[in-house]
């Protein structure tokens, strides 16, 4: 019998739980029914983590001890949420749809011969069975997809489409699991994890976030607006074409296949407004369009607008806060 | 030792802008056939250049319908030796681990494979599942998303894997399979001595009977998800306010409202 639990994968990047975590453990407190919210956390042994997860309010968090998860690779990590799934049998399990999330996901579904959703922006639940809904064709159409006859019922999820947050309700039930079988993998080894500094402030948790576009793309545009965005402590984000120029990568492309932000205050220079890029931009509380065209798309989903030339306006914009 | 490298691929639309036909509900594709998911011209890259080194031949698998041949044929121009096509109706309707499943009986039919490269996701469908279920599957290590590749040795490769805020290095012994990202190498484009070259080599067409398979676990049959319902985003229309038409009085009107927010 499948029980009524939803399991989240709690993602860790040297030693740190990842906010995707946390935006999970909320959406699912807020969406279980009568269903129980439980976190799977490996660490090492003289670890804690549960401690920072508790905070968030799961039901129960199953915690595996041991110092071989220090660089476990994805199928040992696979291998063992396997084994604990059939176990224990849950209803469902979801991970972000990040690098670690998406990998060790595939290789669970293909172990537990289940279906897994890719990149979900929604998730519901009609009695057991979990709705999901993802985008296709670069978020131009939107599918909902189930799993009706295969359990546990898998689903990535988006980073950042949701907002985490602390409960008080902090009666958790902690379970320490010792009965998983390590299986030895000699034929690969993880030898090394680098930060990479850079990416850690980046524009999906920035306040403030210049994007820039096309329309000012040449050096000029892009030098004038570091300078601004130094003014005022905004991250610069880029359209997809523009990951291509230096100094960009797709690292701080917004949108589809690159980052959802949500500023406080964004301000696009230049930018067009394909649909793939303003589905990253709808959290943005305060947003302002400049763009040359008046019928560009990105003006039917900003607060404000001007229409003229954007390198101007960034000018005019530098000058009077200085 | 001669390396036999096979590199999976996808034909995906020319572009993504598709749209629901409003009385029909079907997505209305482009008609136009189709080209190779980008990743996986860097997947092809990073085979050939290995095969550079070590010697060998790299072998192309792509499953859909007929006019896949396309794709392969690119990736045949591009240098590879041959291309295997994975076409029948009773693969249709397949989801990942259907796919997954289908690839990695085609790869285990052939002679030893010592490594598998797949782009790190289709740009379609965008899941980036089918890698890691082949691994499973064949039960081999996978190192996913990875920017850099040194081989040690003709049986050792080190990976570079980069993820969103951090790089790691993995070292994994042959036969495994490797997803890879943009940033690991920059495709060749075809010469025209290897596009003329690539029409004397064989796309074989496999079918269901071709390889041994669970009829079970192929096409619908075997896909364990099913799509419910299909639509285009209606995109949220803001009342967006004008600055004005003077820029200097723009830049103004925008700074009273940020502060007037607190947000400078």
């Amino acid at each position: 019998m499948v029980n009524k639990d939803i399991w989240i994968y709690a993602e860790q990047h040297q030693q740190m739980v990842q906010p995707v975590t946390y935006q999970l453990i909320t959406k699912a407190n807020a969406i279980k029914n009568d269903k129980k919210v439980v976190v799977v956390l490996f660490e090492t042994p003289e670890k804690n983590i549960e401690e920072d997860i508790k905070l968030y309010g799961p039901d129960e968090i199953i915690v595996i001890k041991d110092k071989r998860i220090k660089d476990a690779p994805d199928s040992l990590i696979a291998d063992l949420i396997a084994q604990l799934s059939k176990q224990r049998k849950p209803n469902s399990i979801l991970f972000g749809a990040t690098v670690i999330g998406r990998s060790i996901s595939a290789r669970l579904q293909a172990k537990l011969l289940t279906g897994l959703t890719a990149d979900c922006l929604d998730l519901s639940f009609e009695d057991d069975l979990l709705i999901q809904t993802k985008p296709s064709y670069g978020d131009n159409i939107m599918c909902e997809i189930i799993c009706p006859h295969h359990f546990p019922q898998m689903a990535t999820v988006r980073p950042n489409i949701f907002v985490a947050q602390k409960t008080k309700n902090n009666e958790v039930t902690i379970t320490e699991v010792k009965n998983l079988k390590f299986k030895e993998n000699t034929n690969i080894k993880v030898n090394e994890e680098r930060p990479l500094l850079s990416k850690l402030d980046s524009i999906a948790n920035a306040n403030r976030v210049i994007a820039v576009g096309r329309g000012m793309s040449h050096p000029d545009g892009i030098q004038l607006a570091f300078k601004l965005a130094t003014k005022l402590g905004a991250k610069i984000g880029v359209t997809r074409p523009l990951t291509d120029l230096a100094p960009f990568s797709v690292d701080d492309q917004i949108g589809q296949s690159g980052s959802s932000i949500a500023p406080k205050f964004l301000l696009t220079l230049g930018v067009h407004g394909a649909v793939q890029f303003t589905t990253g931009i709808g959290k943005a509380d305060v947003s302002v369009a400049v763009n040359n065209n008046p019928k560009a798309p990105i003006f039917d989903v900003v607060d404000y607008s001007f229409v003229g030339d954007a390198q101007a306006f960034a000018e005019a914009f530098l000058k009077i806060i200085q | 030792m001669n390396l036999h490298i096979v590199v999976c691929v996808k034909q995906v639309p020319v572009s993504n802008n598709v749209k629901i036909d409003p009385v029909t509900k079907n997505l209305v594709r482009s008609s136009e056939p189709g080209v190779m998911n980008p990743f996986d011209q860097n997947a092809i890259e990073a085979a050939l250049k290995l095969k550079h080194r070590y010697g060998g031949k790299v072998t192309l698998i792509s499953m859909g319908p007929k006019n896949f041949e396309i794709t392969l044929r690119q990736g045949l121009a591009m240098g590879c030796d041959d291309a295997i096509l994975l076409s029948s109706r009773a693969f249709g309707g397949a989801d990942t681990l259907a796919t997954g499943y289908v690839l990695s009986q085609a790869i285990k039919a052939l002679d030893k494979v010592h490594l598998v490269f797949f782009g790190r996701q289709s740009i379609d469908a965008d899941t980036g599942q089918v890698g890691p279920i082949v691994a499973e599957f064949l039960d081999w290590p996978q190192v996913t998303y990875v920017s850099k590749i040194t081989p040690l040795s003709e049986e050792i490769i080190e990976a570079t894997r980069l993820m969103e805020h951090m790089e790691q290095t993995i070292e994994v012994k042959l036969p495994a399979i490797f997803t890879v990202r943009s940033e690991l190498n920059e495709p060749r484009y075809p010469t025209p001595r290897n596009i003329q070259l690539s029409y004397q080599k064989t796309i074989e067409t496999w079918d269901e009977h071709s390889m041994n398979l669970d009829l079970n676990r192929i096409g619908i049959k075997g896909s364990p998800t099913v799509v419910r319902k299909v639509w285009s985003p209606s995109k949220p229309k803001k009342m967006t306010q004008s600055l004005g038409r003077d820029v200097d009085h723009a830049v103004q009107q925008l700074l009273v409202i940020l502060r007037s927010q607190n947000i400078l």
